[in-house]
């Protein structure tokens, strides 16, 4: 057996606090959880349900829905409690989902970076004309959809196709940080929300044609 | 009863929505009540359209024995090529890395599903006599692929054949029979309609209610309360008295749908069959 929560444990006890945006602070035998800039606010809506954090994970400032949880709007104004560190897993994988589990992959080697012409190439359905995307449309759209600022705050393992690697992004997105005190957000794959863009960008092109 | 399971994991797969919450919400929450059952050493849901995704939801689980569950209405284009394809499922068992992959039945399969959706029609239409009611089951219809209006024809006849509405109709979102034309077809003086979704969202808030005409087009019922819908029973109009209730995957019974793939899964699956 795999143990996530045993690693996330180890991650605390050598001084692990943040993960993405949120900032944990050990407080008695639980932990108190929010957003790092909240930080020493005192006005903030307290709950210690942990199933509020996929409520508070789903929109943004604006009450907008949160389909990339690793874009970096998350919503501010909350403090979430929880009593242990089950819980604390719990409340981590709907604020971040997979990503606890993804960095303790990645450090048994277990996560083998995917291509994107990979992920693209076994699309079906309305996806399979991803497939079209051009090379340099492909790093245009990455170099938008997955920057830091604005875009998505994981770091993309995975290179265009083998030997060409993403080139719209700079160097230390592409690979993983050391888990020091922020735990690493990892991309092994592109997602379905970069796959359902890419579409988009192969549509847009084909009207122009 | 289910008998626990705390060497294993349950995955839910859900469709999931980049647009809204609606989509994932039930297959959260029905996740979150087997959780509070303890009956698996862990559940985790999965979305193809949502996080965590199919391609993450494994780097989660702890461990080795792994049922996954489809939270979809029928089978189709997603519980037959997407979410093999996704997952990297060989067949109903996939040995992997260390691990044992069970790939049971969508829970719209499951022959109590019947049970459920006159659960959820009386529920909605409490002392309502049956005998002078309508019930319509609504389905999208099969412009995507799906078996959706196969399993709701189903689910119509074996309504009906239990004899205890005055009749009991399919209807359809875009396809006819339209559920545009509800008050043509039935006959009776009470309509019950039950959308045949696994989760809420633009179509049983909006579409259906439109179509229905218990909403305005124009209001944008989506957006703002758009729950209010429901909670507005009964409506009259064109000469009926209507009940609309919300999908059929919001029912808390689902949960209990979902275990029985499980064990519906073990029971055709003998431990032999598995090693």
């Amino acid at each position: 057996m795999r143990d996530v929560t045993q690693a996330l444990a180890a991650w605390l006890e050598d001084g692990g606090r943040q993960i993405g945006e949120i900032v944990i602070h050990p407080v008695g035998g639980g932990f108190a959880l929010c957003h790092r800039d909240d930080v020493g606010r005192e006005d903030l809506a307290s709950t210690s349900r942990t199933e509020a954090a996929r409520e508070l994970a789903n929109h943004d400032d604006a009450g907008k829905f949160r389909p990339l949880k690793t874009a970096p709007n998350l919503r501010h104004g909350w403090r979430l409690t929880v009593p242990d560190l089950a819980e604390l897993r719990r409340a981590l994988d709907y604020f971040y989902p997979a990503m606890l589990g993804v960095w303790c992959s990645h450090r048994r080697g277990e996560l083998p970076p995917v291509p994107l012409r990979e992920t693209l190439g076994r699309q079906s359905g309305m996806y399979r004309v991803t497939q079209k995307i051009t090379d340099a449309a492909a790093q245009e759209m990455i170099g938008g959809f997955c920057r830091s600022e604005g875009g998505c705050l994981k770091h993309p393992l995975w290179e265009i196709s083998p030997g060409q690697p993403i080139a719209t992004l700079p160097a230390e997105k592409l690979q993983s940080p050391a888990a020091r005190e922020s735990w690493p957000l990892l991309c092994p794959e592109a997602c379905n929300l970069l796959v359902a863009k890419a579409r988009e960008v192969v549509k847009k092109s084909d009207r122009k044609e | 009863m289910f008998s626990p399971k705390p060497e294993s994991a349950l995955i839910i797969v859900g469709h999931g929505s980049t647009v809204n919450s609606d989509s994932s919400g039930p297959t959260f929450e029905h996740a979150e009540e087997i959780v509070r059952r303890r009956l698996f050493g862990e559940v985790h849901g999965a979305f193809w359209k949502e996080e965590p995704s199919l391609r993450q939801v494994l780097h989660m689980v702890d461990r080795e024995d792994v049922y996954v569950v489809p939270n979809f209405i029928s089978e189709g284009y997603f519980t037959r090529t997407v979410i093999p394809r996704e997952l990297e499922l060989a067949g109903p068992v996939t040995h992997r890395a260390g691990r044992t992959l069970k790939y049971c039945e969508p829970v719209g399969s499951h022959p109590r599903m019947t049970e459920l959706l006159l659960h959820r029609a009386t529920q909605i239409a409490p002392g309502v006599p049956a005998r002078e009611t309508s019930l319509f089951i609504v389905g999208h219809g099969t412009d995507l692929n799906e078996n959706s209006a196969v399993a709701a024809k189903r689910e119509v006849a074996k309504i009906a054949a239990l004899g205890i509405y005055a009749e009991v109709l399919n209807a359809y979102m875009e396809e006819e029979p339209l559920i545009a034309q509800w008050d043509e077809v039935a006959k009776s003086p009470n309509v019950i309609v039950v959308p045949f979704f696994v989760s809420d969202g633009l179509h049983s808030y909006e579409d259906i209610p439109v179509l229905l005409g218990i909403a305005d087009a124009s209001a944008g019922a989506a957006s703002a309360n758009h729950a209010e819908v429901f909670r507005r029973n009964p409506y009259q109009l064109r000469g009926r008295t209507l009940f609309y209730a919300s999908a059929i995957g919001t029912d808390p019974l689902f949960a209990d749908l979902i275990l029985e793939q499980v064990a519906a899964f073990d029971a055709q699956h003998q431990p032999a069959a598995l090693a």
